[in-house]
């Protein structure tokens, strides 16, 4: 099994931000524009919710597993998650907020799913296959994600129209 | 025939965008949330075309196209990917189980119609006779002609009409226009360079948005072998140059399914007017002889019980319209309809030159022969 120490950051920046641009421009009409990244040392635990930000969260998360295993969490403000729903869906606010949080939850699951199937179809084709896990959502606010001390760990951040848009991806070191 | 989809994604998200995107479409939308689901709806319902995810809990779609090509009642059923797992591999990998097409995530809504537009004949539901639009309702009338001459003609002929005409040149800028608005007829030169009108036809006919959309060929009268060509390859109806307006907006209310009865049929005051106009072609003559009879019984239905025929507007007789009018007088009767005529001093006078026609009484407007049917015995033309 290939290191993912070889899938250096370069191409891994590379791989998001077209999987975030392509999702979003095509899915909502929307290009997030990349405004940095930060990458962690190994084991690194920082939170992506800074601790005194009160704001409601919804991440979506969704794994790869084959020839190179990892874990992306897409960070969205609640605020921005809704109005992605109320875009994906073609719903307004008031259908938005009738049907629930669940619609919520599904839809940034789903482009969630969309952007790393995105992210590891890139890894697919440079020679590491693998395969998607059923996307998975978690909500709240001040928290922070403790990821195992041997993933590799780099967070790109987006703008799209002023809303705050995090990758924050996670590989497992190769055995 | 109405078209089964079935969708098979554990995210309802997607089912939603499925449904949206096929709901100007004739077919009906089944949904599943995981492979056994979406066997158990096929073997049911046996949809003519399933959409697949792969990514799915108890069953995913590799697993349920398996299965369903291992079934021989399931197996003839075609399967569209839809997806997020792509990669060359992966893609390569599932194609040799069978599927008909592969489509990634994200997607185009545009790009699912037309994947599922070569698969299944994909009927836009305005096609449907019970949505007959009417004449005042407005409509995108594409003109491709490389003589801006003919567009501005066409455009002034038609401005009357509620309708918008487009004009451009190319076949690229016609392509362009089709893709941001269908329109609702096309008019095609047939003497675009390299015989541009046919192969933009033949584009046309394969794109789902565009498959049924009415496509009138532009010629010169006297290049018969093309009209023949192009009546071959089935252009909905031929135009020739010189152009009659009033022929072309005649065939053109005839192939978008126009309800043109309100030109000619109104209601006032309790009162069913037929008013025909000024030059009262034969292609007007037939279309409110086809209107009469369902116009009168619909009058009589809803209460009315009096009818002004207003030819006041008509500049000269003609035999066509005399069969007409007697028709129109012969339904009335029929249905107990009493009725008036409205004419001008034209009219009047051709009038008395004819055998049939010299005993008919006309008043002067439409509110004098209203009246005038309001008293107890009215004078009514006989024919």
């Amino acid at each position: 099994m290939p290191a993912a120490a070889e899938i250096n950051e370069p191409l891994i920046r590379e791989y998001i931000t077209r999987a975030v641009s392509d999702v979003f421009k095509t899915m909502l009409g929307r290009v997030p524009a990349f405004v940095g990244s930060s990458p962690q040392p190994l084991g690194s635990t920082s939170p992506i919710v800074p601790s005194q930000d009160r704001q409601l969260y919804v991440v979506g998360t969704v794994g790869f597993i084959g020839e190179v295993n990892g874990l992306i969490y897409l960070y969205l403000e609640e605020p921005f998650a809704r109005l992605c729903t109320c875009q994906l869906l073609g719903m307004s606010e008031p259908e938005l907020e009738a049907a629930g949080d669940e619609v919520i939850n599904d839809a940034i699951g789903e482009l969630t799913n969309m952007t790393v199937g995105g992210f590891k179809n890139g890894l697919c084709d440079a020679g590491y296959p693998c395969k998607l896990t059923i996307p998975s959502i978690l909500r709240g606010s001040n928290f922070s994600i403790e990821p195992i001390s041997s993933a590799t760990r780099h967070t790109f951040n987006f703008d799209s129209g002023g809303h705050k848009l995090v990758a924050d991806i996670l590989l497992k070191a190769g055995d | 025939m109405r078209y089964k989809i079935l969708t098979v994604d554990d995210s309802k998200t997607v089912r939603i965008i499925v449904r949206k995107a096929f709901k100007t479409f004739d077919c009906d939308i089944l949904e599943a949330g995981n492979g056994v689901e979406g066997l158990a709806v096929a073997a049911k319902d046996s949809p003519d075309l399933i959409l697949l995810d792969i990514t799915m809990p108890v069953m995913d779609g590799v697993e349920m196209l398996t299965k369903l090509k291992a079934d021989p009642q399931l197996k003839g059923i075609p399967v569209i990917m839809l997806t997020a797992e792509g990669g060359r591999d992966n893609v390569l990998k599932i194609a040799k189980i069978g599927v008909r097409d592969y489509l990634v995530k994200p997607f185009k809504e545009e790009a699912l119609i037309e994947k599922a537009g070569r698969v299944i004949d994909l009927k836009p539901l305005s096609e449907q006779p019970a949505k007959a639009k009417s004449i005042y309702d407005s409509a995108d009338i594409l003109v491709v002609e490389d003589k801006p001459v003919i567009i501005q003609q066409i455009q002034e002929g038609l401005k009357h009409t509620p309708w918008k005409i487009h004009g451009v040149s190319t076949q690229g800028e016609a392509l362009d226009f089709c893709t941001k608005t269908p329109p609702d007829l096309m008019l095609m030169s047939l003497s675009l360079p390299e015989e541009g009108a046919f192969t933009l036809f033949r584009l046309m006919r394969t794109n789902v948005k565009t498959k049924y959309t009415p496509i009138f060929a532009l010629v010169v009268k006297t290049e018969t072998v093309q009209q023949q060509q192009a009546q071959t390859v089935g252009f909905s109806a031929i135009i020739t140059k010189p152009i009659d307006i009033s022929e072309l907006e005649s065939k053109m209310c005839k192939a978008m399914n126009l309800d043109t009865s309100q030109r000619y049929f109104s209601h006032e005051s309790g009162f069913l007017i037929l008013r025909l106009p000024e030059n009262c072609s034969p292609s007007v003559v037939a279309e409110v002889s086809n209107y009469l009879k369902a116009k009168v019984s619909e009058a009589v239905d809803a209460g009315h019980a009096r009818m002004v025929i207003d030819i006041h507007e008509l500049k000269t007789l003609h035999m066509g319209v005399i069969k007409l009018l007697v028709q129109t007088m012969q339904t009335c009767r029929e249905l107990t309809l009493q009725y008036a005529l409205v004419g001008n001093a034209q009219i009047i006078t051709e009038c008395k030159g004819f055998e049939d026609t010299r005993n008919w009484v006309f008043y002067g407007n439409v509110d004098e022969a209203k009246a005038n049917l309001g008293k107890a015995a009215p004078a009514l033309a006989t024919a």
